[in-house]
């Protein structure tokens, strides 16, 4: 990696290597576009998640409008989540790291070969197209042109747009892998190039056999779940793995031991990650042979998810170093939460536990767990590592940090265990036929209830975060404007 | 591995592997089912929707009916399934749904299943004023209202044949009525229309205890 300041770029045994300021300027605007919308989404996404959870205990709460019932804005917090939030900031992330591990400028007068302002003209452009396609979707749903297929609920022609901008920027990624300065290739690097060849192949097919031509629906159901846990095993996931990869030995400043580790675990991930969301049709109506196999991933995903723990847990940290970094916080506790999800997803693919929880609050605690835990928190860590560097100078409120920090865990930790212990509790009353639907029901009140206060931490949390960057970015606009002496 | 071609083949075999097995296979497999005749009347298993049924998935579809509801009876052991419950009377096969534009099979049960609720709720009336209003007909629900494909009017001479009738706080001003829009009736359609409760070969129908 080339991390050691050299002046503008110069050449080193044929190889051209650039100044870390160079590529910071080269992709300043896209990433902070990209991140700084994936947060105002953040923000919109956790407001309307509570609002679905009070409707679960008060149904009349903001009722009789058509764009306010239940089913509209489920999925639509959901998708928000998904590719407002989680895939935008998991872009912007991608292609920081990417540039840094590469040690390459996007674009520009040095990259010695793709264009210069004209590139990152279109690479801003996609990140525009992005947003408007995430926005143009959200109002489709709410306007009722869902395409009633879950997590795809987005019409046809808002999910092209979203292809369409993902690779215009993705493409990118891969290319400046291909053209890197830094020689040997690292598993963040490996992750990466994964993760952004992942996204348009299962996105495209998903949405062209299920929304675009939807095929016979009698072959839809393992399509969709192989979407659902592909994405967040092979898309998100990689993402977040390769900033905890990347960032973490850096920030800790010591070495990755054990390299071979994260190779074979990488490739595991990779094999397993496609099958793991077959658990969502156990006993369903495919043949029993995928569901198995389903069964057979979920459980061995704890391998390679074990592997990743004792590589990046194992690597020497010094406390006082911990406690002082926001990022290695972020990152550690990201760890804690995937070994907490392979583990939960290890238990709920289980035939006899799936029978009895999979269709309640269980399968809502993993996925929740899967995107606000194992996927957001290292997001978040690149997104308090890389600011700082792109805008040139300290822009965090320390203050503003912490109380995002500690919000966002306590309301996972709530969050998740409430949706847990809910939903065993309703699984249990479910297998037993003698108690009735409606006090089944009735069961789950006081599990919604105290959801509306986690969801309300994790709302006020992602205000803080807003906070935070609104006032990191404005600062950087007033101190254009008015340089101090 | 340091090459982007190396590396971008291995990624592509890997992935490979369940883009075979679960988009491939299904297509080529589950998605060339066809329906099986229906010895008694020469119809066909599964049977078809009628026009208001098909436009009534759209609904079901755009009201996300789904985030609340599944429509797949689980086979979970050999002793246990959904039919336990009183969901259905046998277990669903990827056949039954190749009459639908989209599988809604669902992944919440915060509603009942609706695979049959149909046969379970074969009255369109029951069904139009639950949706107007759930817990007039259904206490403790908390499936919201959809007054929104309702339409409440002043009754013109005589009242409509279609007016639903209401009691109590539901029960519209004098001379004033509630009825159901073309979404609401197509949505209702589509709900008595569903049904897993014919024999398929892969799924007898039992009765009184032995397979038919």
């Amino acid at each position: 990696m080339s991390d050691q300041p050299i002046p503008k770029h110069r050449v080193e045994s044929g190889r051209v290597l650039f100044d870390i300021k160079v590529i910071d300027a080269s992709v300043r605007l896209p990433v902070i576009i990209l991140f700084g919308n994936a947060i105002h989404w953040l923000v919109i996404a956790s407001l309307l998640s509570l609002i679905v959870s009070v409707k679960l205990i008060a149904p009349g709460f903001l009722g009789g409008v058509s764009f306010m019932t239940y089913g509209r804005l489920a999925p639509m917090a959901r998708d928000l989540m998904l590719y407002g939030w989680a895939s935008q900031a998991a872009l912007g992330a991608g292609i920081w790291l990417m540039a840094h591990l590469c040690g390459r400028p996007l674009g520009g007068e040095y990259s010695g070969g793709f264009g210069g302002a004209m590139l990152r003209t279109l690479v801003i452009s996609a990140t525009v197209l992005w947003n408007l396609a995430v926005l143009l979707g959200t109002l489709a749903i709410l306007a009722g042109y869902s395409s009633g297929v879950e997590w795809l609920e987005y019409p046809s022609w808002a999910s092209a747009m979203l292809l369409l901008s993902f690779l215009l920027i993705g493409i990118w990624a891969v290319l400046l892998f291909d053209r890197r300065s830094t020689g040997r290739a690292v598993v963040a690097q490996w992750y990466l190039v994964a993760a952004f060849c992942w996204f348009p192949w299962v996105y495209g097919t998903a949405n062209l056999l299920l929304v675009w031509k939807p095929i016979q629906a009698s072959a839809q159901g393992p399509i969709q779940s192989w979407y659902c846990g592909s994405l967040l095993a092979l898309w998100l996931l990689p993402v977040a793995l390769a900033s905890a990869y990347s960032l973490l030995p850096r920030l800790l400043g010591s070495q990755l031991k054990r390299r071979h580790l994260a190779t074979l675990a990488f490739w595991m991930l990779l094999l397993l990650g496609g099958w793991n969301g077959m658990d969502r049709l156990i006993g369903g109506p495919v043949p029993a042979w995928m569901t198995s196999a389903g069964v057979v991933a979920g459980v061995l995903f704890l391998i390679p998810v074990f592997m990743i723990s004792i590589n990046l847990l194992g690597v020497p940290r010094k406390e006082t170093l911990v406690a002082k970094s926001f990022p290695v916080r972020f990152l550690i506790m990201g760890l804690y939460a995937l070994i907490s999800v392979g583990l939960i997803g290890a238990l709920a693919s289980l035939p006899s536990v799936s029978g009895a929880v999979r269709f309640t609050a269980f399968t809502e605690a993993k996925t929740q767990f899967w995107i606000l835990g194992a996927i957001s928190l290292p997001l978040f860590a690149v997104l308090y590592e890389s600011l700082p560097q792109l805008l040139g100078r300290d822009c965090w409120s320390p203050v503003l940090t912490g109380r995002h920090y500690i919000l966002t865990l306590v309301g996972i930790a709530m969050l998740v265990s409430l949706l847990l212990l809910g939903g065993l509790f309703t699984g249990i009353a479910l297998a037993d036929p003698t108690v009735s639907f409606l006090n089944i029901t009735s069961y789950s009140y006081p599990f919604h209830l105290m959801e509306c206060v986690a969801q309300l931490l994790l709302l006020i949390a992602a205000l803080t975060l807003g906070a935070n960057i609104t006032r990191a970015l404005a600062g950087d606009y007033l101190l254009n404007k008015q340089p101090r002496k | 591995m340091h090459r982007l071609t190396t590396l971008l083949s291995g990624i592509f075999l890997v992935f490979l592997t369940s883009w075979l097995g679960l988009v491939a296979y299904p297509a080529l497999h589950l998605g060339r089912l066809t329906p099986v005749p229906d010895p008694d009347n020469g119809g066909s298993f599964p049977p078809t929707y009628g026009g208001q049924a098909i436009a009534g998935q759209r609904v079901y579809a755009t009201e996300g009916c789904i985030s609340c509801h599944s429509q797949q009876i689980r086979q979970l052991s050999i002793t246990t399934s959904d039919v336990d419950r009183g969901w259905g009377v046998r277990p669903s096969v990827a056949r039954d749904y190749l009459r639908d534009s989209t599988a809604f099979l669902g992944s919440r049960r915060l509603g009942q299943d609706l695979s049959n609720v149909g046969v379970r709720r074969p009255d369109a009336k029951w069904h139009l004023i639950h949706l107007y209003h759930p817990s007039a007909v259904c206490e403790g629900s908390v499936m919201p209202c959809f007054s929104h494909l309702f339409l409440i009017r002043k009754i013109q001479g005589q009242p409509s044949d279609e007016a639903l009738n209401l009691t109590g706080d539901d029960a519209p001003k004098e001379g004033y009525e509630v009825v159901p829009t073309a979404e609401a009736k197509n949505l209702v359609a589509y709900l008595l229309a569903l049904r897993h409760d014919y024999p398929l070969p892969e799924a007898p129908v039992k009765k009184n205890g032995a397979a038919k």
